[in-house]
């Protein structure tokens, strides 16, 4: 019995170095570890290999073996196969090692960046992973498949869980994916949910178990418009207002950092700032959450809002 | 991944870089691409069994270790690694673009500037695929101060506003790490005010100072993401929501939610402090209202009237 990896690797041999398609009868008689068993477990075994090998990125074509004949054959084209003359210096390969350590993108990154180094002569020991001391987690579980659906531009299926539905009550979604957005920490898909006939965004850390890939490649067309994560978000608005507040000396520091300016001064030793609202919401749980310290002074409405919830809760 | 196509993948690039590189000596190779000496033996033997259909002495690729260096020859055919997927492509131009927004680096930033020109004409129309990044997070004005003292392991002192107590506090911390975490950045380390590590988010960070006090080293083990996680003695809290406070239920960590024949749902959960709850529940408004403790509902109330009390409506 022939070693797994051993024949793997003749597979990819055999595919590149012929210059006619391979069929299967052909595969079976030449290639080391398929021949001589002739029953349904080695083609079994040959399409799980062939599987696992265009998972890993290993190009192998479905060709007809000639023009006169329907039989289907297989082989690698060694131009789809080599990896082209990319030359990245070794400043630009560190830069990327970097980024790929601080997003922890590793998983799909990695392999890639192990691809471009071989060229270049880098010191030893770059794999080293010596912590680094900053982390911007930039991956989430399914992150990577609803990138290959945008780009196979294929329909997914997922069980969505909205923070409003009960324990153990999550809906089937069917989706036609269109972007997946980065906002504020998080990832989001938007794309047209078949069932409700409508655009909608999802939040990928609301999907229940993994996303599944259906039906064919190319099935729907993906819109020009690049959606602003501003405009699509829930929660997110696009229409800024500008906010007079005034802050203790408590907590007008706090209050500096996100108004333009660092206000003026207004008695008591509280000042008075105008801020940019671009999510109402947003700015209410926040003028909330500062408590007595924080007065919202206009525009009229938000400061009405903020009363009427006051009051509500004062009893 | 299964391990096989682990070390085949591995073999498919660590094969071009022996070609290019006679005589390698075996620790090299193995200090390079991350595994043990003992694993690139293993896979060196494999690689002797392989080639050409036919597999006879001319087909075989050959494999000669000696004196601790490895030479392969009959190879020609992994002469070049295997070409980028999109994948891999895609997660590399992802990860440089967000450092890039992110702030983290020292300007300029040429060299991943560059790094992110070429993969973009590699990868060419697929660089376009629809993914859009907006990586700012609360506090990035502070980290361009911050990462020199991580980095040089410095005693930092801050001012620093709990959000669990409403309280501002001087403290001095032992750096271990700058973390982004659901858009806001964190400052993890040892606080000497609390005797022990603790997570300070940077937006509450009121002043900062960079001592050149120099900090001990951080621990082997990453410490866990800043995240809350209830103690056995933390205020249990339960609050009925309606649909529009739902969200609520991702700030906290649930112990239990079921819903009532209103349509309204229970939640039940730890706080850190019942001031932490009742900011929450201030929040909320009239989408929530508290079953208990009780004093968690006259917190509200009395914090309600004080806030109103600033509205000049006593």
């Amino acid at each position: 019995m022939v070693d797994r990896l051993e024949r793997l690797i003749n597979l990819v041999i055999a595919l590149r170095e012929t210059r006619r398609p391979l069929t299967v009868d052909a595969i079976n008689r030449r290639v080391a570890g398929y021949e001589g068993d002739r029953d349904d477990a080695w083609r079994r075994m040959f399409e799980r290999d062939k599987a696992d090998l265009r998972d890993l990125g290993v190009p192998v074509r479905t060709e007809r073996v000639d023009r006169f004949e329907e039989t289907l054959g297989y082989r690698i084209d060694p131009d789809d196969y080599d990896l082209p003359d990319v030359s990245f210096d070794p400043a630009e390969l560190t830069a990327l090692a970097l980024a790929v350590q601080l997003t922890g993108l590793g998983d799909d990154a990695a392999p890639g960046l192990d691809k471009l180094a071989v060229d270049a002569d880098l010191p030893g020991g770059q794999r080293t992973s010596a912590r680094l001391p900053l982390e911007l987690g930039l991956d989430a579980p399914n992150r990577g498949r609803l990138t290959d659906a945008l780009l196979a531009r294929r329909r997914v299926r997922f069980v969505y869980r909205r923070p409003a539905d009960d324990e153990g009550v999550a809906s089937p979604r069917r989706v036609e994916p269109h972007a997946l957005l980065h906002y504020r920490g998080r990832w989001y898909l938007r794309g047209h949910d078949r069932d409700r006939g409508a655009i909608r965004t999802f939040r990928l850390d609301r999907i229940d178990g993994p996303v599944r890939l259906t039906g064919e490649a190319g099935a729907f067309e993906i819109p020009d418009q690049v959606p602003d994560p501003r405009q699509v978000v829930p929660g997110a608005d696009s229409e800024p207002v500008d906010a007079t507040v005034r802050a203790s000396d408590e907590v007008a520091w706090t209050v500096a950092r996100r108004a333009r300016g660092s206000g003026v001064e207004d008695g008591d030793g509280w000042r008075r700032f105008t801020l940019r609202v671009t999510d109402p919401d947003a700015f209410v749980s926040w003028a909330l959450d500062l408590g007595p310290e924080l007065e919202v002074v206009g525009p009229a409405d938000l400061r009405a809002r903020i009363i009427d919830h006051l009051r509500e809760l004062a009893g | 991944m299964n391990p096989t196509l682990a070390r085949l993948r591995r073999l498919l690039v660590m094969v071009p870089w022996l070609l290019d590189h006679p005589g390698a000596e075996v620790e090299e190779v193995a200090e390079r691409f991350g595994v043990t000496v003992g694993d690139v033996l293993d896979d060196l033997d494999v690689l002797g069994y392989c080639g050409l259909p036919g597999y006879g002495g001319g087909d075989l690729i050959e494999v000669t270790v000696s004196g601790g260096q490895v030479v392969l020859r009959m190879a020609e055919f992994f002469a070049r690694p295997l070409a980028l997927s999109v994948r891999e492509g895609l997660a590399l131009l992802l990860a440089a673009r967000a450092t890039r927004d992110s702030g983290v680096l020292p300007q300029p930033t040429a060299a991943l500037d560059s790094a992110i020109a070429k993969l973009e004409r590699h990868l060419g129309g697929q660089a376009g695929l629809p993914v859009v990044l907006d990586i700012e997070a609360g506090g990035q004005d502070l980290l361009s101060r911050l990462m020199p003292a991580v980095a040089d392991q410095r005693v930092v002192r801050i001012t620093y506003r709990s959000a669990s107590k409403e309280e501002t506090t001087q403290r001095e911390v032992e750096p271990w790490a700058l973390r982004s975490t659901r858009g806001a950045w964190y400052l993890q380390g040892h606080c000497r005010l609390a005797g022990e590590g603790r997570a300070f988010r940077l937006d509450r960070i009121r002043d900062l100072v960079v001592t050149d006090e120099a900090a001990p080293a951080p621990p082997e083990d990453q410490p866990p993401a800043p995240e809350y996680r209830p103690a056995p003695d933390d205020p249990v809290v339960v609050l009925d929501v309606d649909a529009a406070s739902a969200w609520i239920s991702d700030q906290v960590v649930l112990s239990d939610k079921r819903t009532l024949d209103d349509g309204r749902v229970r939640l039940t959960f730890q706080a850190a402090t019942l001031d932490w709850a009742a900011a929450l529940v201030t929040r909320l408004g009239a989408g929530a209202t508290v079953v208990g403790p009780a004093e968690l509902s006259d917190l509200v109330a009395g914090r309600a009237r004080a806030v109103l009390a600033t509205y000049g409506h006593a």
